[in-house]
């Protein structure tokens, strides 16, 4: 066993949140993010960050090809060199969202060959720029088993699926989930399901659990209140995208520059596919206020407090407020779209009206071609 | 014995020269080798640190991510970057060629750059001298022919229907070659052709232009024959130093079977400072005849790994290109904005190009000029003049008080 070595788990890629037509085609963690993301580059690069020399990244087969599609050999990530060891486990569940194969089996394998000392392991639907290695570092010096990363957090982040922790006065802590207590002023611990553990622990702990486990997050989630753990507290941004309203405001997010900065500013860069775009090009009668952009659009209308992706064009005289345009979007001349979120490859006719409400924003779905207006002002 | 081991064994004894190669490759069908070691003086400041070819060029390009681009998009597999002037910022650009897909089994990019050797040293003092000083390069590839590129101009072309029309020629050397305005043609080496496109006469900046053929340093060489006239040279005089001086007249005093390729796309040199604006002036028009939004023939560039850009709510923007990792909340027309510029409130910008990495600061304006790599404009600065472009060259700093450091 080499000391210095850490392998990192990223588990449970399929689990799917309340977010309806987004997540049709595509797992939770391959949501695009802030023009150019994926939901999943921000826990890869917080792997690869930390200089982890091994991965095991666990999904559902079904995910298969959107994955394959985004990550291919990893090459953006590093994942592809020869002092990386990158494994993608594809597992099979029945209807009752049970294991069909026993995938346990290839995690143990994969970390009795890691050679490492320390396992990370984290889930896919926080969102979170983290510097890995300090927690490394202070999970070393300590004697125990497991190091539960954490954030205090206001209600409106926690969801019902969400684990929260008290934290003892002896330091130890211990765990509870219970949505409908929530007071909306008050500040909780939400688990950010970022667990760092001994090797050897896990592995025992895997071989004695029940193989028919969805997920290992949810192993180690039992296993806070039964072992001493260690807790560490993490101060950055945080967003947890569990439904709409929490995957649209994370997004709105990176409009205030101290969140951006927070998330894609610090010392730790996040990496995504490249996709060699042309430059962005801005017409003589554009206006761009507040707003993000990737590269290859053309934007020949009005863009306000909103997010377009990559290959996007708004023609003349279109305005787009409060709205998320996913890649490849075509927006027609004098259209209208206010608090929306257009999924990759949507077309919207000349003069269309697409207006949903502040907190509960309109959603077209992947490939529609919108013709007629769309307006629903209600809030949730 | 086959012949292509019988040709290589002849091919080492030529002109009494030994060159060893170790690893004969497979043969290939071409091999393309780009000439990045020039100074570029006439860019100035801009190439005072780095080689023309790595000058930063749209917005997220280099310039010689033209050249290599079009490698790609050609199916040229195997390319070598001769380097020599400030090659450091260009080396770690160019990697091991993975940004163009060169990283793969049977292809690569591999940087020549010169070196010493019991022969002595091997400055490249041409461009016929840099091919002849890498023969051992070219015969470890083993090309069928050679594609000679410069990695300095701005165009997209398939080099692979350039081969075509050699082959169909028969010819031993076709030369690239573009119209050029006629009052414009003493500045080039113009090429006199016959009703086949045979080349018959070659003028180097003539006085009188007898047409507006220019050559655009673009050819294709039968490799063992070039080979052969690139040793018998050394060995005797070596006067081989330069393709358009001494390699072209050579060919034509020896009845070689010389042609010029016609090209009528968008190509410009961008080796002065005034063409290097006034071809990024062209590249924000999204009509450029570039066609740079065709995805079929793509310029791939390095990644530079930064996030969006963005807006704030006191940015202006008119007929500009902006790229990955920009902050702008000044006023922005007719410019380009290059990877992680930041522009802050107050200021202008107008018919500009600002390079990746620059800051400027408050209440700036800047119009008609270049602003280098990391440079700095400090809050109130001016940067204009009427009668020419001015430039501000790399990680210059200009208008900042020293105590804010």
């Amino acid at each position: 066993m080499n000391t210095n070595r850490v392998s990192a788990i990223i588990d449970n890629v399929n689990c799917y949140g309340d977010l309806h037509d987004l997540t049709a085609h595509r797992p939770l963690a391959m949501l695009p993010f802030d023009c150019k993301y994926r939901l999943l580059d921000f826990q890869l690069s917080n792997v690869i960050n930390a200089n982890i020399q091994a991965l095991f990244l666990l999904m559902n087969q079904d995910d298969m090809q959107s994955v394959f599609d985004h990550i291919n050999g990893g090459k953006e990530w590093g994942l592809d060199s020869l002092r990386k060891k990158f494994i993608m486990h594809f597992n099979k569940k029945n209807q009752e969202g049970e294991s069909e194969q026993d995938f346990v089996s290839h995690v143990v394998d994969y970390l009795r060959k890691s050679g490492s000392e320390i396992t990370v392991i984290t889930g896919s639907k926080m969102l979170c720029n983290i510097d890995l290695k300090a927690i490394i570092k202070i999970h070393k010096q300590n004697n125990r088993s497991m190091t539960v990363v954490y954030k205090r957090v206001t209600s409106e982040n926690i969801s019902c699926d969400n684990l929260l922790i008290d934290l003892e006065s002896d330091g130890n802590i211990s765990s509870n989930n219970c949505k409908e207590e929530l007071e909306p002023t008050e500040k909780y611990n939400l688990c950010m399901d970022i667990f760092i553990v001994r090797t050897e622990w896990i592995i025992e702990v895997l071989e004695n659990c029940d193989k028919k486990v969805e997920s290992i997050i949810k192993i180690l989630r039992e296993k806070i209140n039964n072992i001493s753990c260690m807790n560490y507290e993490y101060t950055g941004y945080l967003s947890n995208i569990y439904d709409i309203p929490s995957y649209y405001r994370a997004n709105m997010d990176m409009l205030q520059p101290s969140k951006f900065n927070s998330l894609l500013y610090s010392n730790q860069k996040i990496y995504t596919k490249l996709a060699n775009e042309v430059p962005t090009y801005y017409a003589e009668n554009s206006v761009a206020n507040n707003s993000h952009f990737a590269s290859g659009s053309i934007v020949d209308g009005t863009v306000v407090d909103s997010l377009i992706s990559r290959r996007c064009k708004i023609s003349e005289a279109a305005v787009i407020e409060q709205s998320i345009i996913m890649a490849s979007a075509n927006i027609g001349k004098n259209a209208y779209i206010k608090n929306a979120i257009l999924d990759k490859n949507v077309i919207v006719d000349e003069g269309v009206r697409i207006i949903g409400a502040d907190t509960n924003p309109v959603i077209i779905k992947k490939d529609s071609h919108v013709t007629n207006d769309i307006v629903n002002r209600r809030n949730v | 014995m086959s012949m292509k081991v019988l040709s290589l064994y002849k091919g080492f004894m030529e002109g009494g020269k030994v060159i060893y190669s170790p690893n004969i490759m497979m043969k290939i069908e071409m091999l393309a080798m780009i000439l990045a070691g020039g100074q570029g003086t006439r860019l100035g400041a801009l190439t005072k640190h780095i080689a023309k070819p790595a000058v930063p060029f749209g917005g997220r390009y280099r310039i010689i991510d033209f050249t290599l681009s079009n490698c790609t998009n050609s199916g040229i597999n195997e390319v070598g970057v001769v380097t020599q002037y400030q090659p450091l910022a260009l080396n770690s650009h160019l990697g091991n060629g993975s940004s163009w897909g060169f990283d793969g089994i049977d292809s690569g990019l591999t940087i020549l750059q010169p070196f010493s050797s019991s022969d002595g040293e091997k400055w490249f003092q041409g461009t016929a001298h840099a091919i002849y000083q890498n023969i051992a390069y070219i015969d470890q590839v083993n090309p069928e022919y050679i594609l000679v590129l410069s990695g300095d101009h701005i165009y997209k072309m398939n080099y692979e229907e350039m081969l075509d029309f050699h082959k169909e020629k028969n010819a031993s050397l076709t030369v690239a070659v573009i119209e050029v305005p006629i009052n414009e043609a003493s500045r080039f080496g113009i090429m006199n052709t016959d009703e086949s496109s045979r080349i018959i006469e070659f003028e180097e900046k003539p006085e009188e232009p007898k047409n507006n053929l220019a050559s655009m340093g673009i050819y294709i060489f039968n490799w063992q024959r070039l080979r052969t006239v690139l040793i018998n040279s050394y060995s005797k005089d070596g006067q081989m130093i330069d393709f358009g001086k001494h390699v072209i007249p050579s060919y034509l005093d020896s009845g070689e079977n010389v042609y010029a390729y016609r090209f009528d796309g968008y190509w410009k040199d961008v080796g002065t400072i005034d063409s290097l604006w006034e071809a990024n002036m062209e590249f924000i028009n999204i009509e450029n005849d570039l066609d740079m939004r065709n995805h079929n023939w793509r310029i791939y560039s390095k990644n530079t790994i930064s996030p969006p850009h963005f807006f704030t709510e006191t940015a202006v923007i008119k007929n500009s290109l902006i790229v990955d990792g920009c902050y702008i909340a000044g006023e922005i027309k007719d410019s380009i904005l290059s990877t992680d510029v930041r522009v802050k409130e107050g200021s202008k910008i107008e018919k500009s190009v600002i390079m990746p990495g620059a800051t400027i600061g408050k209440n700036v304006f800047i119009k008609n000029a270049i602003i280098g790599e990391n440079a700095v404009i400090g809050d109130n600065a001016t940067v204009y003049s009427e009668e020419e472009i001015s430039v501000v060259g790399y990680s210059e700093v200009i208008g900042v008080i020293s105590n804010e450091y």
